[in-house]
């Protein structure tokens, strides 16, 4: 009886084995979800992308970059927008979900800017002085050389990578409780543009009808707004990478698409809607 | 007239003026509204507030219910359905750094405490954390979730050497933000989850919350994840545990059953061991992973002293604490199919005794039974070896749903010869098999297990 079931689970277990190295099939259909900040990069992506490939489906939401590997993890998107790098914590169930680290392909670069409304009198500002200010030590605009009105904090939800590079390099800390969560950049910026006495941050790329405030690294050095030439240069001190994670090396329709965004077409599009090229 | 004429243009002054008093200026209109706004905004902020501490309470969960049959004739009933987990984990994150974790677990008639812990993260390098309270022993496959494991159960060596996962005490532990390095030391009680009976049969280790002894236990981890480019990766590290049980008998009878050690009441009878362990991780046909850990050390089970004759109850001969050389390892071989599919394969091996085989087990030399020095403990069932191939295929409907059919073919190691290590077992309808489970053969143990898990 006993050699019988070896003798049947062997054969399973070689069957298993065998299904088991089967390729997973490179979808047709690509599905792309997360960062808020790279919504109009990864539309636009797609957008031009489809007109010259019309064979080519893709579909891109937001959500914001943790929604993004989240998503990725449970298998619910092909590529995950984030502008932040994947935390281990996520690594880690993606390991324990897919068997692989992901794969991470850089494909723009963002300065983080920080948003004032034009009648205010402040026009540059360190990175103390927003860390102060965003977890709610500085709370007047006197005292950073400004009107004597109290600060009006906006930012994103936690589920926003440029929440959590945003705190990790410039907050470093618990945000101040005050600091009016928004969905979106586009809902930071139009806040601001409303409240004279309002300070926000986002991509470069929403930054319309609005004062985009200079950032100084410290009280020595001069103050920069997110360009083309700051960031190569590394003179803004809030610059960052921005990502495409996959689950798996990309094959197929995902490969080539992958390819095309960092092909100097596609970075073309970095430039045109706001952010900087990978290279 | 005159009069007349007055009348009327107080009258009409009047109806003016009252009209005036009731239509608000769009000033007016406007200061309203503006003071609405500001108390609902008012009201925004404190609920914002309100919502904010809410969002720092975080509730997860799983439950997985079951289908098993046994193939073992002695298991009655050979087949259920049964709940086997259902878990509720709360977490609040009270401030940057600052954590509490509670995970009740809600299995009909039992209801149980699986973790319970503070995590104090250190503010300034974000290096170093310090846990307390009831949580997962530091090893690869006691830290991995049961609702991400891909066997239905632990492998044998991690179920016997840590029974129930969890244990209570403090723990260090260094994550450096730069370097894939991890590294836990934990002080724990140690008994947890351990039967310890007395000359009754009676476990005396049944407060859960606290030690039964003085000894504390040492369990230091340390891993390093390696990065290997587009290929994967690789995690390795090692694991050491360092405890002792208090004595509660006057002899330690060694691993081979051939030394005997006098000890008092109270000694540490020691149980040390170590372990090695590696996970690679590689982009290979969709995703694959190869795991596996060794573990081989020295454990105890602890005595007790005889019981003396009073009046017509029989004396209750003593039983020596036991020293085992152990040596146990699994090795996981995992894949992908597609995206909802999972096969997985363990094999895992646990000798507890490493120092007898199953051909000496019950030999004379090694039966060393004598009540009267305290050495009443004779080799036998619990030295033999086992081997378990484990088969599952996991369907994943979405992120909240898997269903897992599970096979686990179980071997004994075989003693020496016939009838001499049997046991006796009853059929489902009632007949006694006497010596029907003979350990000469493999002993058929194999289980079936179809599982669905639901996870939030």
């Amino acid at each position: 009886m006993k050699t019988l079931n070896m003798k049947k689970f062997a054969v399973v277990a070689v069957l298993l084995v065998f299904v088991g190295f089967a390729f997973t099939p490179a979808p047709d259909r690509i599905t792309v979800k997360g960062s808020d900040t790279m919504v109009i990069l990864a539309q636009k992506w797609a957008e031009v992308y489809m007109q010259s490939n019309p064979s080519a489906a893709i579909q891109v939401t937001g959500g914001g970059s943790g929604t993004g590997i989240s998503a990725l993890i449970n298998g619910a998107t092909d590529i995950a927008n984030s502008s932040r790098k994947m935390k281990n914590t996520e690594r880690e169930k993606l390991k324990a979900r897919y068997n692989t680290l992901g794969i991470e392909v850089a494909c723009a670069k963002d300065g983080i800017t920080v948003y004032l409304h034009p009648s205010n009198k402040v026009k540059e500002l360190t990175v103390k002085q927003l860390g102060d200010i965003f977890r709610g030590e500085i709370t007047n605009w006197k005292q950073v050389g400004g009107a004597d009105q109290n600060i009006k904090l906006y930012g994103r939800e936690n589920s926003s990578g440029t929440y959590v590079f945003f705190q990790e390099n410039v907050v470093k800390g618990d945000y101040a409780p005050s600091c009016q969560t928004l969905p979106g950049t586009a809902a930071v910026v139009n806040a601001v543009k409303k409240d004279p006495n309002a300070i926000g941050y986002g991509g470069a790329a929403y930054a319309e009808g609005i004062e985009i405030c200079k950032v100084k690294k410290d009280d020595n050095s001069p103050g920069y707004v997110a360009s083309a030439e700051t960031i190569k240069s590394n003179q803004y001190p809030i610059t960052r990478y921005l990502f495409m994670y996959l689950r798996n090396k990309p094959t197929g329709a995902m490969k080539t698409y992958i390819d095309w965004i960092l092909s100097p077409e596609g970075q073309k599009l970095v430039v045109e809607t706001g952010y900087f090229p990978v290279k | 007239m005159k009069r007349i004429s007055l009348i009327a243009l107080v009258l009409v002054s009047v109806i003016f003026f009252k009209a005036n008093a009731q239509e608000p200026t769009t000033d007016e209109k406007l200061t309203e509204v503006n003071d609405k706004v500001n108390g609902l905004l008012e009201r925004l902020a404190t609920d914002e507030t309100d919502l904010q501490k809410l969002t720092k309470i975080k509730v997860s969960g799983y439950m997985q219910a079951q289908y098993q049959y046994f193939e073992n004739p002695s298991i009655q009933p050979n087949n259920y359905f049964s709940l086997r987990r259902a878990r509720v984990k709360f977490t609040y994150e009270m401030a940057d750094g600052v954590k509490f974790v509670l995970t009740p677990e809600f299995v009909p008639g039992n209801l149980s405490v699986k973790d319970a812990y503070v995590v104090l993260n250190d503010r300034w390098s974000k290096a170093f954390s310090i846990w307390a309270g009831k949580f997962n022993r530091p090893n690869y496959e006691v830290e991995y979730s049961s609702s991400s494991r891909e066997l239905a159960e632990r492998s044998m060596v991690i179920r016997t050497l840590y029974p129930g996962e969890r244990a209570i005490g403090a723990k260090l532990e260094y994550n450096p933000v730069n370097i894939p390095l991890h590294v836990q030391f934990a002080l724990l009680n140690g008994a947890d989850g351990i039967t310890i009976n007395n000359a009754s049969g009676v476990n005396q280790n049944t407060t859960e919350n606290k030690d039964f002894d003085n000894y504390k236990d040492i369990m230091v981890r340390a891993t390093y994840n390696l990065q290997l480019g587009n290929f994967g990766g690789l995690d390795f590290g090692a694991h050491g545990y360092f405890g002792s049980f208090k004595s509660n008998a006057l002899k330690t009878l060694s691993s081979d059953y051939t030394t005997i050690e006098d000890v008092k009441f109270g000694d540490a009878v020691k149980r040390n061991w170590v372990g090695g362990e590696f996970q690679l991780f590689a982009d290979l046909l969709g995703g694959l992973s190869v795991k596996g850990e060794y573990i081989a050390g020295k454990n105890a089970s602890i005595g007790y002293s005889p019981v003396a004759a009073v009046g017509t109850t029989a004396a209750t001969p003593g039983v020596a604490n036991f020293q085992n050389n152990f040596a146990g390892y699994y090795l996981y071989f995992i894949k992908n199919l597609g995206k909802k599919n999972q096969f997985a394969f363990r094999y895992d091996y646990y000798d507890p005794n490493t120092d007898i085989t199953g051909k000496d087990v019950t030999i004379a030399k090694y039966t060393s039974a004598d009540a009267t020095t305290l050495k009443n403990r004779v080799s036998g069932k619990s030295d033999l070896a086992t081997s378990t191939f484990g088969f599952a295929l996991h369907h994943y409907f979405d992120d909240n749903l898997r269903i897992s059919l599970n096979y686990e073919i179980v071997q004994n190691e075989k003693v020496g010869s016939a009838g001499l290590l049997t046991e006796d077992y009853t059929k489902a309808d009632g007949t006694k098999v006497v010596k029907g489970l003979d350990y000469s053969n493999v002993i058929n143990q194999n289980l079936l297990t179809l599982r669905i898990q639901a996870k939030f």
